[in-house]
């Protein structure tokens, strides 16, 4: 009987621990305060890198957070079209009190209007617990903002057709090959040779 | 004894020029050094973030119902027409559901899903009570119509008019006069009212709704 109840007591400890953190299970998200913004401006029919936005874990359970984009808060500006912006690597799973940077791509149609535009960068979780039949969950928000410039990009230096540099190169080798050889003094005479004939066992060349 | 002096004073004099350089060196780069201090510096977290707890929060007390029709609610399951549910209760003071705000200052909004049977059939949808851009409950004295359902959220601050939306909105019941401004590390507690629609097309005895709290940039800022 005495082994049993020493055995009783220890378990019945690590049930009055393992308690509290049952009962105090929680599902929780967060998301940057700081709004989501673009380097410089976007130009119609471009792509680019927003800043990643920073995502955490608040709560006990294990997350996946996915990112969507809604008009929440008040702010001025074109709300943001959801299919310009993409997050790659979401949804993103987290443990408890773990943090991740997703990388969102901004994509502006050619069509886009210009002018400044604004919405929100929502981190949704995916853990839900159960109330009865009701899941309760959660999700962040924080602001998107950037701004649409009128007409497409200016052609980078770069954005020639690719058979244009290796071309431009050769002319300049060409070029500065007959530049070298005209300044070195050397000569070059083309000559027709005439068909040979012999005439009276002599030998007449004509150029 | 004579030839082997030379040949140990040289290592030795060789080792004692080095040292002799590296001490000189020493004096000179120290006079040419800039000088740094490394400073600490902590700042106060910015991240906007809601943390929610359940409890033992359940549907249970659900009433209403039709008893002619064996359709009456019972203790834990949802009659028609527009039986209705409850997590917690105004009445007892009840209040199951903690939302802390985990984070800066923020709007808390809250928002719900339609509801999903388990058989993946036909949902309800969920019905609010006026409202811009909101789906009006269409049910007999602005209840829910058919395959609608309406969820009314409590704490100790009153029960939000008109429903909770399909999209986020301002938590009318997260601050006292209607404000959802909640500093960091405010806690309140809230408890839910499910009515059920008038008649439901799915068969289905199991649903699922998923209520979310969301903080948001403050709408005053």
């Amino acid at each position: 009987m005495q082994p049993r109840l020493w055995l009783t007591l220890p378990l019945g400890a690590l049930a009055l621990l393992a308690w509290p953190a049952a009962s105090y299970a929680s599902v929780g998200v967060g998301v940057q305060a700081g709004p989501v913004l673009l380097d410089g401006i976007a130009h119609p029919g471009a792509q680019y890198a927003l800043t990643p936005v920073y995502v955490v874990n608040t709560g006990t359970e294990t997350e996946s957070v996915s990112i969507s984009v809604e008009r929440i808060s008040a702010g001025t500006g074109r709300t943001v079209p959801p299919g310009w912006i993409s997050a790659s690597s979401a949804p993103v799973h987290l443990s408890h009190a773990q943090s991740a940077r997703i990388p969102l791509q901004l994509t502006v149609p050619r069509t886009a209007a210009p002018g400044r535009y604004f919405s929100d960068v929502v981190a949704t979780g995916s853990a839900s617990l159960s109330a009865g039949g009701a899941q309760l969950g959660v999700a962040a928000a924080t602001n998107l903002e950037f701004t649409v410039a009128p007409g497409p990009a200016s052609a980078a230096w770069f954005s020639v057709p690719g058979w244009l540099l290796p071309y431009v190169i050769g002319v300049l080798v060409v070029a500065a090959a007959a530049v070298g050889l005209r300044r070195s003094g050397v000569t070059i005479r083309v000559e027709r040779a005439a068909a040979r004939t012999n005439v009276g066992g002599r030998r007449n060349d004509v150029a | 004894m004579s030839r082997s002096v030379p040949w140990l004073l040289v290592p030795l004099l060789l080792t004692a020029v080095a040292g002799c350089g590296i001490a000189a060196a020493a004096p000179q780069q120290a006079a040419g050094q800039a000088g740094s201090v490394n400073l600490s510096l902590t700042t106060v977290p910015t991240i906007r973030s809601v943390t929610i707890s359940p409890g033992r929060a359940s549907f249970a007390h659900c009433t209403g119902g039709d008893g002619g029709a064996n359709t009456r609610s019972t203790s834990g399951k949802l009659g028609f027409p527009n039986g209705e549910c409850w997590v917690g209760s105004n009445i007892a003071g009840s209040y199951p559901i903690t939302v802390t705000n985990t984070g800066i200052g923020s709007d808390i909004d809250i928002s719900g899903s339609s509801a999903v049977p388990v058989d993946g059939g036909d949902g309800w949808s969920l019905c609010t009570i006026g409202g811009n851009g909101a789906v009006m409950c269409t049910g007999s004295e602005r209840r829910p119509g058919p395959d609608q359902y309406q969820v009314l959220n409590f704490s100790t601050w009153g029960t939000a008019r008109g429903g909770i939306r399909g999209i986020p909105r301002c938590d009318r019941v997260f601050g006292p006069g209607g404000s959802c401004w909640a500093v960091e590390g405010m806690v309140v507690t809230e408890g839910l009212e499910l009515i059920g629609p008038q008649w439901s097309s799915d068969t289905s005895t199991k649903w699922t709704v998923t209520i979310t709290w969301t903080p948001v940039p403050g709408r005053q800022n």
